[in-house]
């Protein structure tokens, strides 16, 4: 009987002061975190940096980085809207090749970006060396860009128009462009960025961009004109998460989703630093995938475009023209830059 | 034992209960405390007074500009030519994807007014929903092609002209519009024809906006060549240099001119016709209009290239036809 009496007393004493001590516990250490948090935050406010005018006698400039306010140069070209210190900056990889519509094409994508506020444009020409077709024209856009070059070896090239899929056209550049991205901007005290893969013969809505600049993470939606379906799009359930992909052609990839219609959050690219578009023994339409499955889980994606039901970018492509009347030796003046 | 026990337990219990108000009393403090807890909270403050002065910034900005293209605007609008854009459209996959690029080109360009034509026999949601969207002045007009002048699947492109009627209907639409402006036949403007699948710089709008009579330029990837041009000396138009037929009257493509909005007016009659041999379309509207020597040059004497022939892919659609005959085709409630 006292050794009950003894227990119960030890335990009446006992219990609440565990009780007790878990509450201290917790509310000690949750202004612990904060301090740090707010350390933190110090350092993100501290040094801030956003993309700026890269001037092109350089590689790539990771100095100069000021915000620049892009001068008009000439009256005819409208200037892009004012660069906003809130928006997240969406940076924009473009691969390029030479062939006679490239002008035709940077052109018309440099009109469609010239609407959208906090954009740079990193444009990869597949060439030896920067052309000054593409230095000319990115200087006369008045955009905010980064112009890199990396040429694909020859064995790597398609060869004329037969679309060989065991080689991904464009991996090499996206890859440079996702390395200068990793040199150029600090894991740490990164500006809020959105890395975006565009391809020059796409068609982009304006509403696309704003859909993806509240990425977290990688955010997907439907591309029309892909897998010889009107549009592809993920599978979205009633909670609003992805659970798979609607196409015909290999649904069962990891990533059933063209590089049109995914978006990553440039944080992610940063904290994952080996992840890159496989080059070597990627099967048809598995490049993507290549590169997704080391940065998110079908989980983590996030749905846009109205839980993916709307199209805001189609993938158009343009038909190769018929230069038949230039004959062997070429008709028109070469000197002329179409 | 058992009074020790009890003595023990009492004492036990009546420090316990102290020292356990105390702790409590501590505990309740330290609640307390937590909402005091700025740390946590200064973040988020400091984001919110950073995001509304950049609100504020602006729309400093915005009035700033506000203010000095109001004055700007009386004189843009008064003296700036208004650029007539015809573009005959018609119902495929990429007709959506087209006319939204055009139109993101279209947007940087003042004192623009698009004059959309469906070949249709009704206006289109999609093409409606599309122009008040665009945020551009517009006319939506519609005239369906006869069914014999129609391309039929598999016809190759060049084999019956395309946007003859919707080109001469948007000219009626225009001069009867104009005819009711005050400033009759002297306005000022431009009318350009557009197709949707064209390439367009936005210089070359700044070039035609100064056309008195005809203007002309090269046009980019058409003819079979790299561009067609006409070829300048001494300011004026001697020949044109182009690959296919260049014995016909105007040997151009329809993207290379623009014409004043005044000669539009001038001469009423003046319109597309569709019983032209192949390539004759575009000199069957302007030999009314203009004679060679009369033709304004643009592009530095016609030595750039600013508008390019550019022709979008039919979309491979086998594996969507594959799934319509399983009657699993894609939602068709979803506009593409």
């Amino acid at each position: 009987m006292p050794k009950r009496r003894d227990i119960l007393a030890i335990v009446l004493i006992v219990l609440p002061w565990t009780l007790l001590i878990t509450v201290w516990h917790q509310s000690a250490i949750a202004p612990l975190l904060a301090i740090r948090k707010g350390t933190q935050y110090d350092g993100v406010e501290g040094k801030r940096e956003a993309g700026g005018q890269v001037q092109d006698s350089k590689e790539y400039c990771a100095s100069d980085k000021d915000i620049v306010e892009v001068v008009r140069t000439e009256y005819v070209y409208t200037r892009p809207p004012p660069w906003s210190d809130v928006l997240p900056t969406i940076h924009i990889i473009t691969p390029t090749y030479s062939r006679p519509v490239q002008k035709a094409e940077l052109t018309r994508l440099a009109n469609t970006f010239l609407h959208v506020p906090n954009l740079h444009w990193i444009l990869v020409e597949d060439s030896q060396r920067r052309t000054p077709l593409v230095t000319r024209l990115l200087r006369e856009t008045g955009l905010n860009y980064t112009h890199l070059n990396v040429e694909t070896p020859r064995n790597y090239k398609l060869r004329g128009d037969t679309r060989d899929p065991r080689i991904p056209r464009g991996t090499m550049q996206r890859n440079l462009a996702l390395r200068w991205l990793r040199e150029t901007f600090n894991a740490n005290s990164s500006q809020a960025g959105i890395v975006y893969f565009a391809d020059d013969d796409n068609t982009y809505s304006l509403e696309l961009f704003e859909e993806m600049r509240s990425t977290r993470k990688v955010s997907v939606w439907p591309v029309a004109f892909v897998g010889g379906l009107r549009y592809e799009s993920p599978k979205v359930n009633a909670a609003g998460k992805v659970y798979g992909w609607k196409t015909v052609f290999d649904p069962h990839r990891p990533f059933a989703i063209d590089m049109a219609g995914f978006a990553i959050n440039l944080r992610l690219i940063l904290f994952k630093p080996q992840a890159y578009f496989k080059l070597r023994g990627v099967k048809g339409g598995y490049q993507e995938s290549s590169l997704l499955r080391e940065l998110v889980t079908l989980n983590d994606l996030e749905p846009k475009a109205a839980n993916c039901t709307k199209i805001l970018v189609w993938h158009t492509r343009t038909e190769k023209p018929v230069l038949v009347n230039e004959g062997k030796k070429g008709f028109t003046d070469p000197n002329v830059e179409i | 034992m058992a009074t020790r026990m009890k003595l023990k337990l009492k004492t036990v219990f009546v420090l316990y209960f102290m020292v356990s108000l105390l702790g409590l009393v501590y505990a309740l403090m330290q609640l307390g405390q937590r909402c005091d807890c700025t740390e946590h909270d200064m973040p988020k403050d400091r984001t919110i007074s950073r995001l509304r002065g950049e609100l504020h910034r602006l729309q400093e900005q915005i009035r700033k500009s506000e203010a000095t293209k109001q004055p700007q605007k009386q004189a843009t609008k008064s003296s700036l030519p208004t650029i007539f854009v015809i573009t005959p459209t018609y119902a495929r996959l990429v007709q959506k994807a087209e006319l939204i690029r055009l139109s993101q080109t279209f947007l940087h360009v003042p004192q623009l007014h698009w004059i959309v034509v469906e070949d249709s026999p009704h206006k289109t949601p999609l093409v409606t929903d599309l122009l008040v969207k665009s945020g551009l002045t517009y006319t939506h007009l519609h005239m369906p092609t006869a069914k014999d002048r129609k391309l039929q699947e598999g016809d190759p492109s060049w084999l019956k002209p395309r946007g003859v009627e919707q080109r001469n209907e948007g000219l009626r639409w225009l001069r009867e519009d104009r005819r009711a402006q005050p400033g009759g036949d002297n306005q000022q403007g431009v009318v350009y024809f557009a197709d949707d699948d064209n390439t367009y710089s936005l210089q070359i709008f700044e070039e035609m906006r100064g056309t008195q009579r005809v203007s002309v330029w090269p046009v980019g990837l058409v003819g079979g060549m790299k561009y067609e041009r006409p070829v300048v000396e001494g300011g004026k138009v001697v020949r044109f240099h182009t690959g296919w037929r260049p014995s016909r009257p105007f040997p151009m493509d329809m993207a290379g001119f623009a014409v004043s909005l005044k000669l539009v007016l001038a001469n009423p009659e003046a319109c597309f016709d569709g019983e032209a041999p192949m390539g004759f379309l575009e000199s069957s509207f302007l030999q009314g209009l203009v004679t060679m020597d009369e033709l304004e040059p643009k592009a530095a004497n016609c030595s750039k290239v600013l508008v390019w022939h550019t022709r979008t892919e039919k979309p491979k659609m086998k594996r969507e036809e594959a799934l319509q005959a399983q009657g699993l085709g894609s939602d068709p409630a979803v506009e593409v």
